[in-house]
Formats: C-alpha cells, sequence, structure tokens
C-alpha cells in the first residue's frame, strides 16, 4: 500500500463532490483530476437528468390525465347525489377573527340536525386568509324552511363562546348558496355571526 | 356579492410560499384587497391556502366547467397557474403563465414568475426550459430576489460548459452578503473547471477564511477548506495543506475528511506519531463514512512506520473483518432495495397528507437502508424522483377511492331506476285520478256564479248554514197558517218574526261585501294554487319524459368512467414501477460503489498484512541466520 493510493481515494470522493449547487459541494482542485472528475460526473449527471426528464414528463402527463378525470368524477357525483333543483349548500367565511376563534360549527335544518363539523387549527388559518368552507350540501325541497347554526369556540379574552343565528329561507328551483358569515363588530368588541343568501 | 376582509392579491398570494422569505415578498408588495365574489371560488381559496393542492384544483377544474368562477375568470386561470406549480405540476403551469402573462399581468409579477419557473425547471433538470424561463424576464426584480436570479443563471452556465462567462458574471459580485459568499464559492468551482486552478486556490483560500454568521457559511467555510486543503496536499504542499485542513470545524460533515486529511499531512511529513493523532480520533466515528472507512488502514500504516508491526498487523486484521462485515450489510440492503420494500416502506410511512414541490423529505424510513442512503437526499434527481414516486402513489390511492365510489355510484343509480320503475304506475295512476282540468273548470264556475251573487248583491246566497237555515226557519214560521188568524196573539208573532228577518237580513246585507271579499279572496288563493299545481303537473310529466334519459346519461357516465379509472390505475401502476426502478438504480449504484470502495480497502489491507508477514519473517530468518 502507498501512502499516494490512500490519498488519492479519499481526495477523489473530495473532489467527485464538485457539481454546483449553491453550499452544497466542494470544488475540485487538482487541475487533471478535476477535470477527469468533472467530464465524468458531467457525462452521469447528463444521462441521469436525461433519464430522470423522461420519466417525469410521463408523471406530468398522468398527473394532468388524473386530474381531468378527477374533474369528471366530482362532477358526477355532485351532480347524482345533489342535482342542482334540489341543492342548497351551506358556506361559513370569516372576517378578521380578532373576536372570535372559531372551534366548531352545528348546523339543523328544519330542527333537524345535518352537521357538526370541527375546524383543525390549518383550516381556520385558510378561512382567516380569505377561504370560504363548504360545510354542508343538502337536498332540500321547495317552499320555506328554517336554518339554525350554533358556532363554538373562544370569544374576546379567549372565553367560551356559543353563540347560534337562525335564517329562513325559501328554496325556489335551481341550486342555493347560504354563507355563514363570522364578521367582527369593532364597536362592540363582539363577533356577529350573520346568514345571508350568497348572491 | 359578499365583501370580505382585503386578502392579498391571489395572484402574488399564489407565488408567495415559492420565496426563499415570504416575509420578503410581503415587504415589497402591499396588500390589494380582493373581494370573493363567487363562493366556489373562495372555497378553492380554502383548499389552496391549506396547501391541498390536488383537491384544490379538482374543484378549480370543476367549477371552471360549469362556469361557477365566471366573476374571477382572469383570477382562477392564474390561480390556477400557480396550483399547477405548488402540486409540481410545472409544464401544464408554464402552459397557462405563457398564455397568461403576455400582456394581462403587470411586469414584475410575469418576471417573478418566470424567475420560480426557471428555479423550478432547474431544479428539475429542465435546463434548456429554465434558460428561456430567465431569459423571459424584462424587468428589474426586487433585489434578493435579483441576486437569486443572477445565481441561477451562474449554475445553468456552469452546467452548460461555458465557464468563462459564468466567470464574469460572478467575479462582479459586490458586498459581502452571503450571496456573495456563495457566488465567491461558485466562481472558485467555474475557474477549476475551466482549468484556473491558481486563481480558484486564491479565491477558495479567501472563503475559507471567512467569518461566517450562519451555519450555512460556516459549512460553506469548511467546504473550501477542505478542497483547498487536499488540492494542497496532492500537490505535496503538506505543511500548508495542514492549515486550511484545520480550519475545519472538528463536529460537522466534513469533520471526518479534514481529520483523515491532517493525519495525511503529519504523515508526509514522517510525523507518523502526529499523524495518529486525529486517525484515532476517527476510530470511535461512523464507519460508514469513507474517511473512517480510509483512517482504518491510514492507522496501521503509522504504526508499521513507527516499527509497531504487531499493533499494525492487528488493526489490519481489525479492519479486514470490519469492511467484510459492512460489505455483508450492504449487499442485504442492495437485496431489500432491488426487492421493492424499501419503497414500499416509504410511501406506507408517508401520511401523504400533502403532495407537490415544496414537499421535501428530510429523513429516509428507519432500517439499515436509510443509513446508507442518507446523503443521496441531498441530491435533486433523487428527491424529485422520491416526489414523483410519493404523488404516483397518491393518485394511486385517489383512483382506488374512485374505484369503489363509482361502485357504490353505479349501485345507487340501479337502486334509484327500480324504484322508479316501481313508483311510475302508482304516480300514473294518481296522476290520472287528479281530474286537474274539472277543478279549473269547476273553479271558473265559481267565478261566474260569484259574479252573479255581487250583481244581484244577493245577499242571502253569502249566508253561512246556520244563518241560512235561520232564514229557513224564519220565512217557515212566516208561512205557518195559524199566523194568518186575526187575532192579537197571531199579529204579536207575525211582529216578532218580521222583526226577526229584518235583523237576520239587515246583517246579512251588512257583511255582504266583506263575504265577497273573502269568498272572491279564497277563490284567488284556489286559482293561485291550481296555477301552481298545474306547473307541478308539467315538471311531473316534464320529469316523468326526462327521467330514463337521465337514468341514461348517469349510466353512460358511470360506467363509461370505470374504464378511465381502470386504464388510469394501470398506467400510475407502470409509471410507479418506472419510477422506483430509476430510484432503485440510483440507489443501488450508490451501494455497489461504497462496496466497491471497500473491496479495495479490503484489497490493500491484505497486501499490506501481507507485506507485514514478510517483513516479519525475513526478520526472523535473519535473525535465525
Amino acid at each position: 500500500m502507498t501512502r499516494k493510493l490512500l490519498i488519492s481515494l479519499i481526495a477523489g470522493l473530495v473532489l467527485a463532490l464538485g457539481t454546483l449547487a449553491i453550499a452544497q459541494d466542494a470544488a475540485p482542485m487538482d487541475a487533471d483530476a478535476a477535470m477527469a472528475d468533472a467530464v465524468a460526473a458531467d457525462a452521469d449527471a447528463a444521462q441521469s437528468r436525461d433519464q430522470f426528464r423522461q420519466l417525469d414528463q410521463d408523471v406530468q402527463s398522468l398527473k394532468k390525465e388524473v386530474l381531468d378525470l378527477n374533474r369528471d368524477l366530482f362532477l358526477l357525483e355532485e351532480e347524482l347525489l345533489f342535482p342542482a333543483n334540489s341543492q342548497v349548500a351551506f358556506f361559513i367565511s370569516m372576517d378578521v377573527g380578532e373576536y372570535f376563534e372559531l372551534d366548531s360549527i352545528s348546523l339543523k335544518i328544519d330542527g333537524k340536525e345535518v352537521a357538526n363539523y370541527l375546524y383543525t387549527e390549518r383550516e381556520v388559518g385558510a378561512l382567516l386568509r380569505g377561504g370560504v368552507h363548504r360545510v354542508h350540501m343538502a337536498n332540500l325541497k321547495t317552499g320555506d324552511h328554517e336554518l339554525v347554526a350554533i358556532f363554538t369556540g373562544a370569544g374576546p379574552h379567549t372565553r367560551d363562546y356559543r353563540r347560534g343565528a337562525t335564517m329562513n329561507f325559501n328554496k325556489g328551483i335551481g341550486a342555493k348558496y347560504l354563507e355563514l358569515e363570522i364578521t367582527d363588530r369593532i364597536k362592540k368588541q363582539q363577533p356577529e355571526f350573520v346568514i345571508k343568501e350568497w348572491e | 356579492m359578499i365583501d370580505r376582509r382585503p386578502i392579498i392579491a391571489c395572484c402574488l398570494l399564489l407565488l408567495a410560499p415559492l420565496l426563499p422569505t415570504a416575509a420578503a415578498f410581503a415587504a415589497n408588495d402591499g396588500p390589494e384587497p380582493i373581494i370573493v365574489k363567487d363562493a366556489h371560488y373562495g372555497e378553492i381559496l380554502y383548499y389552496f391556502y391549506q396547501e391541498d393542492y390536488f383537491p384544490a384544483i379538482v374543484r378549480l377544474l370543476a367549477a371552471q366547467e360549469q362556469a361557477k368562477v365566471a366573476d374571477h375568470a382572469d383570477e382562477a386561470e392564474l390561480l390556477k397557474g400557480g396550483l399547477y406549480l405548488s402540486y409540481g405540476h410545472h409544464l401544464e403551469a408554464a402552459e397557462i403563465f405563457e398564455r397568461l402573462l403576455a400582456d394581462n399581468v403587470n411586469q414584475e409579477v410575469r418576471d417573478r414568475t418566470w424567475f420560480f419557473l426557471a428555479k423550478i425547471w432547474r431544479q428539475r433538470g429542465y435546463l434548456d426550459k429554465s434558460q428561456q424561463a430567465l431569459d423571459n424576464i424584462e424587468g428589474e426584480l426586487p433585489k434578493n430576489i435579483e441576486r437569486e436570479a443572477k445565481m441561477l443563471q451562474a449554475q445553468l452556465l456552469i452546467d452548460g460548459g461555458e465557464y468563462d462567462r459564468a466567470i464574469a458574471l460572478l467575479q462582479d459580485w459586490k458586498g459581502k452578503t452571503e450571496w456573495s459568499r456563495y457566488a465567491q464559492f461558485n466562481l472558485g468551482v467555474a475557474m477549476v473547471r475551466s482549468g484556473r486552478i491558481d486563481t480558484a486556490s486564491r479565491i477558495l483560500a479567501e472563503l475559507g477564511d471567512i467569518d461566517p454568521w450562519n451555519e450555512e457559511l460556516t459549512s460553506l467555510r469548511d467546504k473550501a477548506n477542505l478542497a483547498l486543503g487536499y488540492a494542497l496536499l496532492q500537490d505535496q504542499q503538506p505543511r500548508a495543506a495542514k492549515e486550511f485542513l484545520q480550519r475545519v470545524r472538528l463536529e460537522g460533515p466534513f469533520s471526518n475528511k479534514a481529520l483523515l486529511g491532517v493525519g495525511w499531512a503529519d504523515a508526509e511529513l514522517d510525523s507518523y506519531e502526529r499523524a495518529l493523532v486525529p486517525w484515532m480520533e476517527l476510530r470511535g466515528r461512523n464507519l460508514l463514512d469513507p474517511a473512517v472507512q480510509e483512517s482504518m488502514l491510514a492507522i496501521p500504516y503509522a504504526l508499521a512506520q513507527l516499527d509497531s508491526i504487531s499493533q499494525a498487523a492487528d488493526h489490519y486484521l481489525n479492519a479486514i473483518e470490519a469492511f467484510y462485515e459492512e460489505t455483508n450489510r450492504i449487499d442485504r440492503t442492495i437485496s431489500n432495495i432491488e426487492s421493492g420494500q424499501f419503497f414500499d416502506d416509504f410511501v406506507e410511512d408517508d401520511p401523504l397528507d400533502s403532495t407537490g414541490w415544496y414537499w421535501r423529505m428530510e429523513q429516509l424510513p428507519e432500517g439499515p437502508e436509510g443509513r446508507y442512503l442518507f446523503h443521496l437526499l441531498a441530491t435533486h434527481e433523487f428527491q424529485e424522483g422520491l416526489k414523483n414516486y410519493r404523488d404516483l402513489n397518491y393518485l394511486w390511492n385517489n383512483l382506488n377511492d374512485w374505484t369503489d365510489n363509482i361502485q357504490v355510484y353505479a349501485n345507487m343509480l340501479e337502486t334509484r331506476r327500480l324504484a322508479y320503475q316501481e313508483r311510475l304506475p302508482k304516480a300514473d295512476a294518481a296522476l290520472e285520478r287528479a281530474d286537474l282540468e274539472g277543478m279549473v273548470d269547476r273553479k271558473l264556475e265559481f267565478d261566474s256564479v260569484l259574479n252573479d251573487i255581487e250583481r244581484s248583491n244577493d245577499w242571502l246566497a253569502l249566508a253561512n248554514v246556520r244563518e241560512f237555515e235561520m232564514w229557513g226557519e224564519i220565512t217557515g214560521l212566516e208561512n205557518t197558517p195559524a199566523l194568518s188568524a186575526n187575532i192579537p196573539e197571531a199579529d204579536e208573532v207575525r211582529d216578532k218574526i218580521e222583526l226577526l228577518k229584518g235583523v237576520l237580513q239587515w246583517e246579512l246585507e251588512q257583511q255582504f261585501k266583506d263575504r265577497l271579499w273573502r269568498i272572491r279572496r279564497d277563490l284567488r288563493q284556489t286559482g293561485e294554487a291550481l296555477v301552481e299545481t298545474q306547473r307541478s303537473r308539467r315538471q311531473v310529466d316534464d320529469s316523468m319524459q326526462k327521467q330514463p334519459l337521465e337514468f341514461e346519461a348517469f349510466s353512460a357516465r358511470v360506467y363509461g368512467l370505470e374504464p378511465r379509472i381502470e386504464g388510469m390505475k394501470m398506467r400510475v401502476g407502470d409509471a410507479m414501477a418506472e419510477q422506483r426502478a430509476f430510484l432503485q438504480a440510483i440507489a443501488v449504484g450508490e451501494l455497489r460503489a461504497q462496496k466497491q470502495r471497500l473491496d479495495i480497502y479490503t484489497v490493500q489491507a491484505r497486501f499490506a498484512l501481507a507485506a507485514i508477514y514478510d517483513r516479519a519473517a525475513t526478520l526472523g530468518e535473519a535473525s535465525v541466520q
């Protein structure tokens, strides 16, 4: 065993790191070895990159097709389960949310409990940023109905807070969207819960 | 339309997570108010903000198909591009951006978008597309992004072998920021690659002497010192090499190699006792590191030089044994990876709660493979390959769920069809019984009668049953023969009857208009109800006509989608197998390289051991003689 051989083995490893990503690799320093390593590494990298790219393009194309299929299935599901004529959707939205931290919501339609939803921190975050959650979908007959929503969470000064909101609405022909909105009443420093029809 | 609190304009928001620091983005762009006009658009944002890109895209595609986001048409398209990008569907995202960014969006957003696409494409190995995206940037980028874009450009030039252009771009980098250090490092790399070793040495020497203020820069400094130290060592300058190697931290990703190098520098200076100090330190470290493996040979080499032959032989024997065991472990790991078990465990362990480009695997599944493959995680191809494998697994599970659901929908449809067919005869019979036209005729008859009553002021016609009976009784009494007698009692009764009759008539006349109004109102309501009933009847007739057609249409969709799901599952399965094979090839290649290195070390150890035995034998023979 020679000293040179030992050094060259580990030095090769050090020098083989010589690619170019930021803060990731070390640079080759010995001119001949570095160039030889670099050429070999480049050839390997290029081959691997080409192979990866081919596979990646296949995956990209599959993703698109599966997404399109999911769109068709999603539409079928909705039209089958909630035909447009009888469909009623209930959406939750939040505005500011200084005085209320939402934990859960419970919905009653015509005195019958139809939905109970417990929110995660991530979901509340999405609501606070302007997202709207479709909390429930129902099929209702045309005519008058009553919606009661119970909001549970932490109110001002993080005290337990439970409030209800009621709305009578008329279901005509065609889909109907109702919005349950949680807003802040700055004057009263209290949250406000409003149900309205999404026009 | 519902107003809600201002949120940052979605076109900017969707790109925010792509930035190195979202805060920097927010600082540069004041929030612009946006109003969610379509509930379905708000719902898409709800999933987007939770980084659930797949369901967000599906909802967006569905909403666009049904024209439910008409009030957000432009934003929705831009959001779709952003969602595709976040989901890692970069080719589709680029198509959208290319279309939209042409004239609809302000230049700054357009330039940023091209920058992010360039970054993703380089990471995914699409170097040509990455360069095109950078070329599309027309204006000035914000400072932080501009630096990153410049660095990206330099990396692309080095990737393409255009070292001079890369050097020109990097060498006038101003300032002493983190970015300038990275630029310095990449400049050194470009210099080395273009053969300008002396200049590169000066650059790396300067970089190796910086006062770092974070872990990344410390690591960069270590790397520069290590590379420079080894270069000097190879250039027969051990004293100078030692100086740089000793700058590397004792605990860090490069410490093992640095310790080994310091030992070799001492050995080159014939200070074998000194050399043993760093090498002995390596003995207690992880044997997977090649530097530790090499130290197992370096130690007996030094001992032999110090004439500790017996100790040297023991160390060589230990090294051979350790390398043998390690080789066996690598063989077992290769078998496990080749069987596919490793990647099955990987997707089983994965919670799959999010997908997309931002996901990054920090730790491989526990087990012997993880320790061998750990550093593969730092490579783009392996990371991106894992992402694709994970995304494909998500698609596979998604399609499996739909296979179950579509079966349920098919059953549901059949049940509905049967129920409809059972109810149809009853409904037909009930509809036939309901003489709606007769009811309308009767209503019209009532109208006519009421008109006659009003015209003739027939107040008696509107009397109720009791009043009518009373009227009958009174008029009956009036005609009683006894009352015609000319006696005072009869006169008295006649007067009373007249009075009663007058009172009743007065009351009926008094209430006539009110009663007439009430009856007209009731009749009007009846008329309205009849119109409504006629409308409902038309709807029933209509839906009875349409229902079989709707069943047919739904059946066609359900039974048409089923084979599409199955076909797609097969293709996803095939793609998973290909992706797995690609990852396996990288992993097994890496393991074989490790094994090959151990084989070389083992041969060297055996050769050295044989030399020691020879030397001992020669010395023994000499002493006998």
